[in-house]
């Protein structure tokens, strides 16, 4: 049974079609990338299943059961954590303290979600930064305060938002061996991302999307050859023809 | 605030506060300056209980004072009518408090910022202006703006009236020390950490599987419910209370000086703010009341400017970084 299904879902603002009768499938831990032109409806579409706002139409389901239109609280006590495109720590407070603070989803005791935040930061190396507040932090290192903290609720799968926007190429290549090691540890992963390096190298399965509608899917090597991702991504000029 | 407990010099200068605080009745015999500090404690006491919702929750709440005056008119009323007594009556109006601010918090806990504090406002005054339009509810003597007396009794510890300032000031002196626990068992809890992360950003705090509105109507309870403990304290010891004394807006107003420039958020921040500003506030009001009348509150007005603009966390922080450094020189030496 496929860990998330989404079936013919839209989102409509007013008369704007964000999502158009998108449809995707994910396994279980396996990496799915989501990529597309800005503007596609990547993040709406993030943002329904997550449950910010409830889809127009359609069905998310989860784990066999249906989160469409469920709170975000809900959704990540059932197992489906996010990270913010636009980062959002709590910027007053300590990394651990903002890591403690997820990982209380599992934990009414704060000896032990300060543990399990510890052992969350030792993952992801960044057990240094523990006692630096959360304002302090330089962007990569608040991209990866943002993985801490969605990983400290132990969700079975992760939603992120691009985690590498705004990254430099040799954070990136530790960002990449990061979400490596995470579905190593048996996290199922749907990242959003439009660092082509990092899809290419990490995703099992892509799904495009361009206007909101689902233009092309398939393992990152057929979709590097998609005459349509190719049209959406650079224009029809750069189509080869193939008659 | 961790290191308080934490330390062996902090636990002996904590032990030296709460000593000090214990003998000062046995020391001072002047009743206006036991009355001074007995309003000190009392205040620090309502900012403290303020704070839970405008501390940790992120929101102003300026409408407090309506829970003073639901606790002071429920355990009076109570008394009057029925002989219960106020230490009875104090536990119901807290718990009326806590319902009355469940039912005022789940629609305005949605809002944010200014809005949600001119919706608590607007409550606070609404209930002014109603109580003081009233004469009776039911078989109920309300008095409208001529308020309630309570008749003197004498000592009498079931009827919560004592001779002495020295029994009033231990009253609020340990339920100041409650709060403070309360507030500290809290801030080291689930409920807030829950708390700081929803006052902060809500959407993340949600994304991390926490109900906000929730924890933040939670929170509201429990600070209505201290918040009314403290009205029927104010009622018992001046035993006769009108609307505009505990249910206008200087009281809600007060409370927010003081914990803004004491420091919102913090256990410390209420306690320094109501021993920096009650104080002053009396002698102003002793001094050049006569001449300037509502000089007090010009002066408050300009040390929350000077506050905000070089300490906009309030008092406690240069002042436990004082302390810290104090600490150091000593155990230096």
């Amino acid at each position: 049974m496929a860990l998330l299904k989404v079936e013919n879902v839209f989102k409509r603002f007013g008369g704007l079609v964000a999502v158009n009768d998108v449809s995707l499938t994910v396994e279980e831990n396996q990496i799915i990338g989501i990529i597309g032109p800005n503007g596609a409806g990547k993040t709406t579409l993030f943002n329904c299943i997550a449950g910010a706002f409830p889809p127009s139409e359609g069905k998310i389901v989860f784990e066999g059961s249906e989160i469409g239109g469920k709170k975000p609280h809900q959704i990540c006590t059932l197992g489906l954590s996010r990270t913010f495109q636009v980062v959002k720590p709590f910027a007053s407070k300590t990394v651990l303290y903002n890591v403690t603070v997820g990982a209380f989803a599992k934990t009414n005791r704060r000896v032990e979600a300060e543990a399990k935040a510890i052992k969350v930061l030792e993952f992801l190396q960044m057990d240094d930064k523990r006692d630096v507040f959360a304002k302090n932090l330089t962007l990569p290192e608040r991209k990866r305060l943002e993985l801490a903290r969605a990983l400290a609720t132990e969700p079975t799968m992760l939603l992120l938002d691009e985690v590498m926007a705004g990254l430099r190429f040799s954070e990136i290549e530790v960002m990449i061996e990061l979400l490596k090691k995470i579905r190593a540890a048996g996290v199922t992963l749907v990242i959003v991302e439009h660092i082509m390096q990092a899809i290419m190298a990490l995703s099992d399965h892509i799904y495009v999307l361009n206007f909101g509608g689902l233009i092309a899917q398939g393992s990152p090597a057929e979709i590097a050859q998609n005459q349509e991702v190719i049209k959406a991504y650079l224009g029809d000029d750069y189509v080869t023809v193939e008659d | 605030m961790k290191a308080l407990a934490d330390s062996k010099a902090n636990k002996y200068f904590l032990a030296a506060v709460l000593l000090i605080a214990v003998l000062i009745p046995q020391v001072i015999t002047s009743p206006s300056i036991m009355q001074i500090l007995i309003l000190t404690l009392f205040y620090a006491y309502l900012t403290s209980s303020w704070n839970l919702v405008g501390g940790f929750a992120g929101v102003l709440p300026l409408g407090h004072s309506a829970f003073i005056g639901i606790g002071a008119y429920t355990s009076t009323i109570l008394y009057l009518h029925y002989g219960l007594s106020p230490w009875f009556g104090m536990l119901a109006g807290g718990v009326l408090a806590a319902v009355i601010g469940v039912i005022i918090g789940i629609p305005t806990l949605k809002l944010r910022g200014a809005y949600f504090a001119l919706a608590t406002m607007a409550f606070g005054e609404g209930l002014r202006v109603l109580v003081e339009n009233v004469d009776t509810i039911g078989p109920l003597k309300v008095n409208g703006p001529r308020g309630l007396l309570i008749n003197l009794t004498g000592n009498s510890f079931i009827d919560y009236q004592f001779t002495s300032k020295a029994s009033y000031y231990y009253i609020i002196l340990a339920l100041l020390l409650i709060i403070l626990l309360i507030t500290w068992l809290l801030m080291r809890s689930k409920i807030g950490y829950y708390l700081s992360a929803g006052g902060e950003d809500p959407e993340a705090a949600a994304a991390l599987g926490i109900n906000v509105p929730r924890y933040k109507v939670m929170a509201m309870a429990i600070s209505c419910f201290f918040t009314a403990l403290a009205g029927t304290f104010y009622a018992q010891m001046f035993l006769y209370f009108y609307p505009k004394s505990i249910l206008g807006l200087d009281m809600s107003f007060e409370i927010a000086f003081i914990a803004l420039i004491g420091g919102r958020g913090t256990i410390l921040g209420p306690v320094l703010g109501a021993l920096l500003l009650r104080p002053l506030n009396e002698f102003t009001r002793i001094y050049l009341g006569g001449i300037l009348p509502g000089m007090h509150l010009v002066i408050f007005g300009l040390i929350l400017i000077l506050v905000m603009i070089f300490q906009p966390r309030g008092i406690q922080e240069p002042l436990t970084r004082l302390y810290r450094r104090i600490l150091y020189r000593i155990k230096g030496s």
